[in-house]
């Protein structure tokens, strides 16, 4: 609090010092376009903040100082103008628009820069891009948007946080997803449920409250984050209030989403006759028969449908907002309920939002962000990997000549798993979904305040004081009941879980910010700040097993039995010290420093501090003279840029993992303490180093703008769990050390173009390229290579040496021999090797002599085979307008790839497991037959991928996606009484069409979410959704 | 300009001083340090508990180590051909990279390091006086003795699975390495296997040095059974020198705590006894007299789903194994009148032991070792010591056999030669100690072919004969990677 008293004092103190003389300038600003005149422009005493806003009728009146020299008139979609004042005292001016958008204000670390005089690489999307896309939260809706951010939705559950990479893989046991920033406060990301419903810790930002997304690529760019800018840095600025005068809009949407690409699977006829042969093939005698249903017909269960539906969905948002010379707000709030395409699945988010922003005098400013939001996740079980309780797997491995009720109605059921009718089927361990979905629930409640309040004083012309408190308060809660009838809760007779999560921050950033311009041409700009950002979490459980009474489905029910509950806690703290100095000589010759000087408390005493910090330079050869008299007609801008920097990343360091510690738990009834952490005070952050050389340029008067960057990071000191000898039994069997090393390079391309701009038409296009180049270049001594693990079950991940991390790692195998009808595999040696499952006693044998083989095994004959990581990626946005129609095409794409279907393992399975429709028409029937699918032997888990990953199921992802589609029309003029400006009703079909060779449901997918090691996986991933909807924008 | 500097002055000064240090050095609010675990007795008497509880691991003690050791042999069929719960160790298709074979590794050695760790802590404590007037000479020396029996229930196990029996080749196989120092850092990842004979050194040169310093007995009958006494120590010794062929020892480690006459008892320390009722000994609280060791289960602290006895024995399980009924089979042997047969359960068709039957809260204790086995160790060493089958051998296998089929008493007579002893005295343990991972121990001991079996659906296994490489479980593939001298099997 004296700190505060201190503060506040030496503002005052401050501010007392700037007074002088004053003119007045009055005059009215008009749009070249209309002549009409524009409200809301901002005008400002160039090289000062004083200034006012044009009111209602475009007029303005300031207080200028005696010498200034002139006036600055910016406004959103219009070119900024300079008017010398020389001794006018009305000055009217007419502004033009700002049709091509160069000169636009970007969000840059602590500050504000004018796009043109950005020497690092950034990109930016505005939030009405994405704002009426139907998403849970933005950051699914920037697919494409931005060279050199890749965005991967792991799959269509709803609310599950897309795997987000700028400039590739930084990391590889840490987390290589960016960092977030709102409004200057670092925020919590990715998935922050506690249970299977997905909440995805951005879905707490409404989309349409978003003015801008800035993505920080290169290290001149995020140097101020320091060491938690390796993985770039994401800045969401939300809306502010502008215009003169109050603006009430409204946004909605209804529609409905829908699974695409649903595996196809035999019906029952099918089913019977296939398992049939292929029990004939494996010597058993017993053939499956088939029980008739309630109907008197055969059973015959398309299981998808108990999976899956339409979802319904809806969204609603309402924005207040306006401003006057002093105070500007915004608020908003929005509702939003959408259903799933998986059954039981839903998400509500309710959301309100109050930005305020308040100039108390010429020198004190004033203001507030604050949004508070509340999310409702609840879903069941959607899958991915093994569960045997996943819906997604659910929905193609039952057989289909099981029901889910028996012919009294009664679930059909045995024990956990679902009943066998009588079919002469066994060993069968998977669910029935129908009580599964009738009676188990997931869900996660969040409630979550994320705001900072600021204050800034101009004691001296130039010189900003800004001190701003930010906070990111997070309550997650999330329940489960599992009902003691059958599936995962029959063990223990029914379960309730619960469990809250709590990690909250707060953020206290002050900054000195100085801005002067030297002889018209010395652009000096100078930051200095100090940081301090506090988190702490806590979450725990509580458990209760053994139902009283079925009606109980909660945990505060009546339970039998009490669980030992669980938890934990954890606490960081970093304090920061930062710099910025950026100079320009008459805007042609760019230079610009920064750096920051982190300590973070999860690191050994020794190794607390850290340095970070990074330089740019920029030409903007189109200011040259000479350069202007060549080119200058074709060429409206020119610049070359070069930048490097060194940043650091943080997230693969535990609260406390410098020290030894020991964990307690029990041993019967009574407590026990064991070594549980080996502490390694020799622990650091990993470092980045990253180039950037960029060339970007505009031709025809700005109408083509394109950017070119080249990049290259160097990531030294990677985390790395050494793999210790298991035999020394160190407690999880890895010690944390700094010794890896990778590089990502790529090439980036942007373009935008605006290709038709008359009144009526217009035509504007977006191109993104981007390469990756991802190559691991050190491992830890000793270690050949890293495996990456699917499901705790499957390694399917390879990562070695002068490769992309995360290689797809699979026995080669070369089809099926057509003479025997049997997989062939190749060993390590080379020789191809078939497998017969039914003779048991020699099951591989040699092709070229018949002779028995040593077993094929993933340790022994496994090849790393493919890279997952896509080589060239990109987006292409196109938009529409004529007269009041407006149209939207987007596109991504992604090539040069592989992704290890797993899930096809599973669909040729030869097990109980139903099959697709391709292996009951194209399995081996007869020699001489040329086809993919084995002989099927039932039982069967080896010739088709399931017991080792073979490179028959990697194929090559490569895709064109239609993210967005949509259409609109807007009506304007509208009756004075209505008060309505403007209505604008649109269609869009979001995740439209995939074109694709591969087979799988989707090649968009990651079964292992944002995991590092573990790309490029599809295990019995739920599909995407495809989402149509009808929305409307209102203004009034 | 002085202005601007002075205010910039002002600012980052005021700022600065407040910062937070104190913050920099957080304090982990659920974890010890490593500097305060041997600063009460509590912490130390928690850290012996710590020793067991690393024992007690799910993949180890805590319930699957038993369940590998008799589903690789013949007795048992899995309801469900999921690899997670031991399909390939039914099938007899391990590899080095199989999960149970890597876990159940690292899990033996966890509980062995942490043993190590343990005593190194407790002896520089000791040594520097830090304990003085807190914990007692005998005490020291008890915690001492626990942990040394806990490292020599480790190796024994782990040899049991990984190596090669004692009986080939007299021990000179390669065996495991012998791990005897605290690890606590990324140095020592290479070490050689120890011969088979080195480590059973090693396994009786600690339980000797442990009987030495044990406490005789403990206040009840839950830490009797529980935590290691000297008669512990004494059964144990008992099974490991059977398991060498060294038949004397066994006779006279068990003559220690078996009484010359039934009925039969340890006559110092706790008195082991057989427990009247079989049926009765699997049932809450788990603790009678007859039970010489077992690892503790309850509602909070168990091995859970798929890793305890009930997951995989109980007939209600999913996943669990059910009888095979085929002929030479423990069930096929059994008498109708046997109890251990009239006790099982019969569902779907398919007949289930029932000693491990908490299937909703996996609270069933884990049996390492009974009286009942000391009995017929003791038995069959004194008939494979003298050559000769003696009426105290043939009383000590009755004791046992009686208990369930009382009608069933052997007499010198039922056994026309030696060999016929030794047959019906290896099915009287199959039958007795079904589901507690007695079978494979003794069909390896004696260098038996693992009985091939008919799973119906689940497929057939062939018999494994001693000559085979699947005879024991292959290493561990990442001991392979990691450790550099380690050979496989």
């Amino acid at each position: 609090m004296k700190r505060i008293l201190m503060l506040f004092s030496l503002l005052l103190l401050a501010g007392s010092l700037a007074i002088g003389q004053t003119v007045q300038i009055s005059g009215t600003v008009t749009s070249s376009e209309d002549g009409l005149p524009v409200p809301g422009v901002s005008v400002i005493v160039k090289g000062t903040t004083i200034g006012t806003l044009t009111g209602t009728d475009g007029k303005y009146i300031l207080a200028v100082p005696q010498g200034s020299e002139s006036l600055m008139y910016s406004f959103v979609g219009f070119r900024t103008f300079e008017a010398l004042i020389a001794g006018k005292n009305v000055i009217d001016v007419t502004l033009e628009t700002d049709l091509f958008k160069v000169d636009e204000v970007v969000v840059v670390a602590y500050g504000t820069q004018q796009k043109r005089d950005l020497a690092g690489s950034i990109a930016t999307v505005k939030g009405d891009a994405i704002a009426s896309v139907p998403v849970q939260s933005f950051d699914q809706a920037l697919q494409g948007k931005a060279a050199g951010v890749s965005i991967t939705m792991p799959n269509g559950a709803l609310n599950n946080p897309p795997v987000i990479r700028i400039r590739g893989f930084n990391s590889i046991t840490g987390s290589s997803y960016p960092l977030v920033v709102v409004d200057g406060v670092p925020v919590f990301t990715q998935n922050v449920s506690q249970t299977r419903a997905y909440a995805n810790g951005l879905a707490d930002i409404n989309p349409t409250d978003i003015e801008s997304m800035e993505i920080l690529k290169d290290a001149s760019a995020t140097a101020l984050y320091g060491s938690r800018a390796a993985n770039g840095v994401i800045l969401i600025t939300t809306k502010k209030g502008k215009g003169g005068k109050t603006s009430v809009t409204y946004d909605g949407y209804v529609g409905y989403t829908e699974p695409y690409n649903i595996f196809e699977v035999m019906n029952g006829d099918q089913y019977l006759e296939e398992k049939n042969v292929a029990r004939t093939n494996a010597a058993i005698t017993t053939p499956l028969v088939r029980a008739l249903d309630a109907n008197g017909n055969p059973i015959d269960t398309k299981w998808s449908d108990f999976i899956y539906h339409k979802g319904f969905q809806q969204s609603h948002n309402v924005t207040f907002s306006g401003s006057n010379a002093t105070t500007s707000y915004f608020l908003s709030v929005g509702y939003s309920n959408q259903d799933g395409m998986i059954k039981n699945s839903s998400y509500i988010r309710k959301s309100v939002r109050l930005n305020i922003d308040h100039k108390l005098n010429q020198w004190i400013n004033l203001g507030a962000n604050v949004g508070y939001t509340s999310g409702l996740n609840e879903s069941p079980n959607t899958g991915s990997d093994f569960s045997t309780a996943g819906a997604a797997r659910l929905a193609f491995v039952l057989p289909s000549i099981l029901g889910p009720y028996n012919n009294d109605g009664s679930y059909n059921i045995n024990g956990a798993a679902i009943g066998t009718q009588g079919t002469g089927l066994t060993g069968i361990s998977y669910y029935n979904p129908a009580p599964i979905f009738d009676k188990n629930r997931y869900t996660n409640q969040t409630d979550r305040v994320i705001g900072n309040l600021y204050a800034s004083v101009e004691p001296l012309k130039g010189l900003v004081l800004k001190t701003a408190f930010g906070v990111d308060n997070l309550s997650s809660e999330s329940t489960e009941f599992l009902t003691g009838l059958t599936g995962d809760g029959f063990s223990s007779s029914g379960n309730a879980w619960n469990s809250f999560y709590r990690p909250n921050r707060w953020t206290w950033t002050n900054t000195i910010n100085y801005n002067k311009t030297f002889n018209e041409k010395f652009n000096l700009g100078l930051l200095a700040g100090v940081e301090e950002q506090s988190t702490k979490s806590n979450q725990w459980t509580a458990e209760k097993a053994t139902v009283s009474d079925p009606f109980f489905e909660v945990y505060q029910g009546s339970w039998v039995t009490a669980r030992m509950g669980g938890g934990s806690i954890g606490e960081n703290y970093f304090i920061s010290y930062f710099g910025r100095a950026n100079f320009n000589y008459n805007k042609k010759y760019y230079i610009e420093g920064s750096f920051r000087r982190d300590a973070f408390s999860g690191l050994s005493a020794d190794n607390k501090w850290g340095n970070f910090g990074g330089a740019s330079v920029m030409w903007n050869a189109s200011n040259e003279s000479f350069v202007q008299n060549a080119i200058g007609s074709i060429f409206s801008d020119i610049r070359l840029k070069a930048s490097y920097g060194r940043v650091g990343n943080m997230s693969g360091i535990g609260d406390f993992s410098s020290l030894y510690l020991y964990g307690s738990g029990l041993y019967g009834d009574i407590p026990t303490l064991a070594f549980s952490q080996i502490g390694n005070s020799a622990l650091q952050w990993e470092t980045s180093d990253k180039y950037d050389f960029g060339l970007s340029f505009g031709m025809l008067k700005d109408r083509i703008q394109a950017e070119i960057s080249y990049y290259k990071n160097d990531i030294n000191g990677l985390i790395l769990s050494v793999q210790q000898a298991p035999s020394k039994g160190i407690p999880g069997g890895t010690i944390p050390q700094n010794i890896g090393a990778m590089t990502n390079t790529g090439l980036e391309f942007s373009l935008t173009t605006y290709n038709y701009s008359t009144p009526n038409f217009s035509w504007t296009s977006t191109l993104n390229l981007s390469t990756l180049k991802n190559e691991v270049t050190a491992l830890a001594p000793g270690i050949d290579y890293l495996v990456g693990v699917t499901g705790g079950l499957e390694t399917t991940n390879r990562t070695v040496v002068g490769e992309p991390i995360g290689n797809l790692f699979v026995v080669e195998t070369h089809g099926v021999d057509p003479e025997t009808g049997r997989r062939i595999y190749v060993n390590a040696a080379g020789r191809e090797v078939l497998y017969r499952h039914e003779i048991t006693a020699q099951r591989w044998v040699y092709k070229d002599d018949g002779s028995v083989s040593p077993a094929i095994t993933l340790a022994g004959d496994g090849k790393v085979w493919a890279s997952p990581l896509p080589t060239l990626f990109g987006g292409f946005d196109n938009n529409f307008a004529y007269k009041g129609f407006d149209a939207n095409l987007g596109l991504t794409f992604a090539t040069g790839f592989s992704v290890y279907n797993g899930s096809k393992a599973g669909l040729r399975d030869q097990r109980f497991w139903n099959n697709s429709v391709e292996v009951y028409e194209t399995y081996w029937r007869t020699q001489g037959d040329v086809t993919n699918i084995p002989r099927p032997v039932y039982g069967d888990n080896v010739s088709n991928g399931s017991a080792i990953p073979i490179s028959e199921n990697v194929e090559k992802g490569n895709y064109l996606k239609v993210r967005n589609l949509s259409f609109g029309y807007t009506i304007k003029n509208l009756p004075e009484a209505t008060k309505i400006s403007k209505i604008r009703l649109y269609a869009q079909l979001f995740n439209a069409f995939v074109f694709t060779k591969y087979t799988g449901s989707d090649p968009e997918v990651s079964t292992n979410g944002n995991a590092n090691l573990t790309p490029g996986i599809d295990r019995n991933s739920a599909p995407q959704a495809r989402t149509y909807t009808l929305g409307v924008n209102v203004n009034f | 300009m002085k202005n601007i500097l002075k205010i910039a002055a002002a600012f980052i000064l005021l700022l600065t001083a407040g910062c937070h240090k104190e913050y920099l050095d957080p304090v982990p609010q659920t974890s010890l340090s490593s500097l305060t675990v041997f600063d009460t007795k509590d912490r130390v008497e928690a850290q012996v508990n710590g020793l067991y509880d690393g024992l007690k691991a799910a993949q180890f003690l805590g319930g699957r180590y038993f369940v590998y050791n008799d589903i690789r042999c013949e007795n048992f069929i899995p309801k469900s051909s999921n690899l997670v719960t031991g399909y390939s160790t039914w099938n007899n298709s391990v590899i080095t990279s199989t999960n149970e074979v890597q876990n159940c590794w690292a899990a033996g050695y966890n509980a062995i390091n942490t043993v190590n760790i343990f005593i190194e802590g407790l002896d520089e404590s000791w040594n520097a006086g830090k304990l003085t007037g807190k914990i007692t000479d005998a005490e020291y020396n008890q915690y001492i003795s626990e942990a040394l029996s806990i490292r020599a229930i480790c190796y024994f196990n782990l040899l049991q699975l990984y190596a090669k029996p004692y009986s080939m080749n007299a021990g000179a196989n390669p065996g495991l390495p012998l791990r005897l120092k605290a690890e606590k850092s990324s140095e020592n990842n290479d070490l050689a296997r120890s011969s088979v004979a080195e480590v059973y050194a090693q396994i009786l040169a600690d339980l000797n040095s442990a009987e030495g310093k044990a406490i005789a007995n403990y206040a009840t009958s839950v830490l009797n059974v529980t935590r290691v006494h000297k008669n512990t120590i004494i059964a144990l010794k008992t099974r490991v020198y059977l398991h060498m062929g060294n038949w004397a020892s066994v006779v006279s480690e068990s003559a220690k705590i078996v009484t010359a006459t039934a009925p039969y008892t340890a006559p110092s320390g706790v008195a082991f006894l057989l427990n009247p009722s079989y049926t009765n000994i699997w049932v809450a609280p788990y603790t009678s007299r007859e039970s010489i060791f077992s690892m503790p289960a309850t509602s909070t602290d168990n091995a859970g789903s798929q890793n305890s006895l009930p997951s995989y024995y109980f007939s209600g399980a999913t996943e669990s194994y059910y009888l095979n009924t085929a002929a030479g089979t423990a069930y096929a042997t059994m008498n109708a009148a046997d109890v251990r047969k009239t006790s099982l359960t019969l569902a779907s068709g398919n007949y289930f032991i029932s000693k491990f039957t908490d299937y909703t809260n996996h609270a069933n204790y884990a049996p390492v070792m009974r009286y009942a086995e000391v009995l017929l160790n003791r038995s069959e060493a004194l008939v494979r010591q003298g050559g000769s089958v003696t009426q105290e051998a043939v009383d000590l296998l009755n004791a046992v056999r009686t208990r369930s089929f009382a009608a069933g008493a052997y007499n010198l007579a039922s056994f026309p030669t030696v060999n016929d002893f030794y047959t019906l005295m290896i099915e009287e343990r199959a039958m007795e100690f079904l589901g507690e991972g007695i079978r494979n121990m003794d069909l390896m001991r004696l260098g038996l072919t693992i009985p091939a079996k008919n799973g119906g659906s689940m497929g057939s296994v062939a018999a494994i004969p001693p000559t085979s490489t699947g005879y024991i479980w292959p290493i561990s593939a990442q001991e392979l990677t990691f450790n550099k001298l380690m050979v496989g099997n």
